[in-house]
């Protein structure tokens, strides 16, 4: 019953942010064709009204707006995401080549950020009140504050423009030829390392701090107290008997933060040219593609979805107590 | 725990695995042709320019600006090409326009090839045009879908090519010179040119042959095609790379040229390894007034108090930091070659505003995009038509919603910017002529109406005899700068700088602000 339900609500709230993905875009001024300004120094070709007229007819965008969504929605359906405007392509195959990169970097950060702030913040709470403890406490604070687009020109202008360790944009070598596939993922990585290391940096202060406290409140409990008394050694404490049960917050947060981490991952693309969902996304508001707009919003909205809908299941996998 | 981690790092490998085969899939190549080492000893000439996804360069699928435009006619050549003075001969040797302005005559070169190796015919020339009325490019210079006025097309033989139109019109030469000849035996049996993105549909006639495109990256390749019956290529391969911040990519070698703002030109003027240009002042903005709207602008003195109390000096001091050139009340910009400096000037002169207005005070609201520039335009012309006693309210918002109030009509006073100003003067017949029967990209002005400008105007368009088009043109500007129905603040200059030693080629033509988007610039030109 309380599974049904739960359903039922992830359909509802589907719909509802679907329907908000169709008319949002449209309801914004502006037409995927009308351009009579250009940034400073670009060209633009301008059509006449009715060339914009046949455009509209083309894609479907002349008839009424509650009749547009009908197909939208039965198209979706028959997993049709429809034809990007301004692209000229479909949109599934758009954001199938981009959406790869993107996850790559997410998942990636995630995994190291959280890792890093698990651990780090275990180690913090045991040294609670130290020296060390307040320094990394305050390094964590300043990092988490500071925006991921910002960190991200920070190294861009330090470690790729001024050292030259790394490119400057791009997710690969263009034109690259590789003598085998490590070479391949050499080069991948070495252009993702920027964009994963400024996530990374954004992230791992939030994770620093919920492992840091739920670290502390775990170490007060009676069942430390026995661990020592036992005499297990510091480091068997930490990890078998305080961050087993420490850990169920930072669980729940990797999976909600996810939203989040894609907001930062969207704009960290920009800043390094990176070819993910991003940049495809900022354009496609730019040109008032509603297509376009529709497919990707709809892609981050499943993904979040199902994040939260796995979050749930493993938090009651890993402690039974929640309901 | 251990188990999911271990998963974690096998999702990571993975997503990083696939997101390299996705990038293996190049598409195009042609025949992919070894780069042609012409003389022993010299090395092939690569450039890299500023990349960035601009769609697939068939002149269905790029994208609608500038940069897609311009990689799309490195493939396809047309019969005219924009040149340094003007247009000049290309596939097209030569050709004729009879006296009555009705009946034009090609007579296409001998010997070019299409670069699947067919031969390229005056039965393309037809195909193209007739295709173009059927299926309008992205970049419709014919512009017959709507409003076709060619009446006949004929191929008296294989190099002979005769067009009859419905009535003389002097923009026709470079409309019909300039529309991209695409293949017939290939186009034939396309019927949605728009989905049509196989690598056949980048084979043109032109300088350059596609060899990779890679949408995600916005990456592109182009090799000189040897077979090409034109002018020698000096560049052998041109790359399009991706960079996050041009002048970063160029200090680092990644591109060889590089557009930069007027604060750091002095890092590279004076600098034997770099060289400067400053490009012709094509692009600008400009303020518009809408009479439906405001029945206020239809005086005249009032229109003439606006122009006299905008600081244009200032603004091209302070916004464009000098790169700019002051906007000419006659529209065609300063370094049009149809510029006419004999017309009425607007000195700022808050004395003249006022004593213009006599005494009488406006409050207008001033719509906006939300560029840097275009807001510091609007609050300092705000403080000086303040002074003169216009009450400016600055309202700014994204570029498209400000477009869409353009063309709605939906606005009192607004300011906004845009390329082609360099083009044909029949632009201001676009700009200027009262807009009742037809309609056209631009909204005009609405709820003017002059009738000088207006016989004008048609005149121009009407008249084949290039000196008298050029005299009536000048006329028109000195009526247009009197009248001053709408206000061009200015029109940016911008720089590029490159390195010589690497490429030393680059020119600007007639009419365009951009030297990479030029066909001559990678051309040997005697």
């Amino acid at each position: 019953m309380n599974c049904i339900k739960r359903i039922l609500e992830y359909i509802i709230v589907f719909f509802v942010i679907i329907s908000f993905n169709f008319f949002i875009p449209r309801l914004m001024p502006g037409d995927p064709f009308t351009f009579l300004s250009s940034d400073e120094g670009s060209v633009h070709s301008s059509y006449t009204d009715e060339q914009i007229e046949k455009y509209k007819a083309y894609y479907g965008l002349d008839k009424p707006l509650w009749e547009q969504y009908k197909d939208y929605v039965y198209n979706l359906f028959r997993g049709d995401l429809g034809y990007s405007i301004y692209y000229n392509e479909a949109v599934s195959s758009i954001i199938l080549k981009r959406v790869i990169w993107t996850i790559g970097i997410v998942v990636v950060s995630i995994v190291l950020s959280s890792l890093l702030g698990i651990f780090v913040g275990a180690f913090s709470a045991w040294h609670r009140n130290s020296a060390i403890d307040k320094i990394i406490y305050s390094i964590m604070i300043v990092f988490s504050e500071i925006p991921s687009f910002l960190i991200a020109m920070l190294l861009l202008f330090g470690l790729a423009a001024g050292k030259g360790w790394f490119p400057l944009s791009g997710g690969i070598t263009v034109f690259g030829e590789y003598k085998n596939v490590f070479e391949k993922i050499k080069d991948i990585v070495h252009h993702g390392f920027l964009p994963v290391l400024a996530l990374v940096l954004s992230q791992t202060g939030g994770y620093y701090l919920l492992s840091r406290n739920s670290m502390i409140t775990v170490l007060s409990k009676d069942y430390m107290l026995t661990a020592s008394a036992k005499g297990l050694d510091d480091r068997r404490i930490i990890f078998r008997h305080g961050l087993k049960n420490a850990i169920l917050p930072v669980i729940t947060r990797i999976f909600m933060n996810l939203g989040s981490v894609f907001g930062g991952a969207i704009l960290v693309e920009n800043v390094f040219s990176y070819p993910g969902i991003g940049r495809l996304m900022r354009e496609a508001v730019m040109v008032r593609d509603y297509v376009l707009m529709q497919g990707i919003f709809l892609n981050i909205c499943i993904l979040v979805l199902t994040m939260n809908f796995l979050a749930d299941i493993v938090c009651r996998k890993i402690d039974p107590r929640v309901e | 725990m251990k188990k999911g981690f271990k998963f974690l790092i096998f999702i990571m490998i993975a997503a990083m695995l696939l997101s390299g085969c996705s990038n293996e899939k190049n598409v195009a190549i042609n025949q992919k042709e070894e780069t042609v080492a012409k003389e022993e000893n010299k090395e092939p000439v690569e450039i890299n320019l500023q990349g960035g996804d601009w769609g697939y360069p068939s002149p269905y699928t790029h994208y609608s600006r500038g940069p897609g435009i311009f990689k799309m006619r490195l493939i396809f050549d047309s019969l005219l090409e924009r040149g340094e003075e003007g247009l000049i001969p290309w596939l097209a040797e030569s050709w004729d326009i009879s006296d009555d302005g009705r009946l034009y005559t090609f007579k296409i070169r001998q010997g070019v090839k299409w670069q699947d190796g067919e031969p390229m015919t005056a039965e393309d020339v037809k195909f193209s045009f007739e295709y173009y009325s059927k299926y309008p490019p992205v970049s419709d210079d014919l512009g017959i879908s709507e409003n076709n006025y060619i009446e006949k097309i004929e191929v008296v033989d294989e190099n002979i090519i005769k067009i009859q139109v419905n009535e003389p019109n002097a923009t026709l030469l470079e409309r019909f010179g300039t529309a991209r000849i695409i293949p017939k035996h290939i186009w034939s049996d396309v019927d949605d040119p728009t989905k049509f993105t196989d690598s056949k549909a980048v084979i043109g006639c032109g300088p350059y042959i596609l060899t990779d495109y890679n949408e995600e990256q916005g990456a592109y390749r182009f090799e000189a095609f040897k077979d090409y019956w034109g002018p020698k290529q000096k560049v052998d391969v041109i790359k399009f790379v991706p960079v996050s911040d041009s002048l970063l990519a160029f200090e680092n070698g990644e591109i060889d040229l590089t557009g930069i703002t007027p604060d750091v030109l002095s890092k590279y003027e004076n600098t034997p390894q770099y060289k400067v240009l400053e490009s012709p002042a094509y692009w600008g903005y400009k303020l518009a007034l809408n009479m439906e709207k405001r029945p206020e602008f239809k005086d005249k003195n009032l229109r003439q108090a606006l122009a006299y109390a905008i600081d244009k000096e200032e603004l091209v001091e302070k916004v464009a930091r000098g790169a700019a050139r002051v906007g000419s009340a006659g529209y065609l910009p300063v370094e049009h070659i149809w510029y006419n400096k004999n017309i009425k000037q607007y000195d700022f002169d808050i004395d003249k505003a006022k004593k213009l207005l006599d005494n009488k005070t406006y409050n207008f609201t001033l719509l906006t995009g939300d560029s840097n520039p275009e807001l510091r335009i609007a609050e300092l012309m705000k403080i000086n038509f303040e002074k003169a006693g216009i009450n400016i309210e600055v309202k700014s918002v994204d570029s498209k919603s400000r477009d869409a109030a353009i063309k709605n009509g939906d606005y009192e006073m607004a300011l906004n910017g845009y390329g082609g100003w360099g083009g044909d003067p029949d632009m201001l017949r676009e700009q200027y002529r009262s807009k009742n029967r037809e309609k056209t990209i631009f909204s005009g002005i609405p709820g003017y109406s002059n009738e000088k400008i207006n016989k004008l105007c048609e005149e121009q368009l009407h008249e084949m005899n290039e000196e008298k088009r050029k005299e009536i043109v000048f006329e028109l500007q000195e009526e247009i700068a009197e009248e001053i129905p709408q206000i061009p603040i200015y029109n940016t200059t911008g720089y590029v700088v490159f390195r010589p030693e690497k490429y030393d080629g680059w020119k600007h033509v007639f009419n365009h602000h951009e030297v990479t988007h030029n066909k001559i610039s990678y051309l040997e030109m005697e």
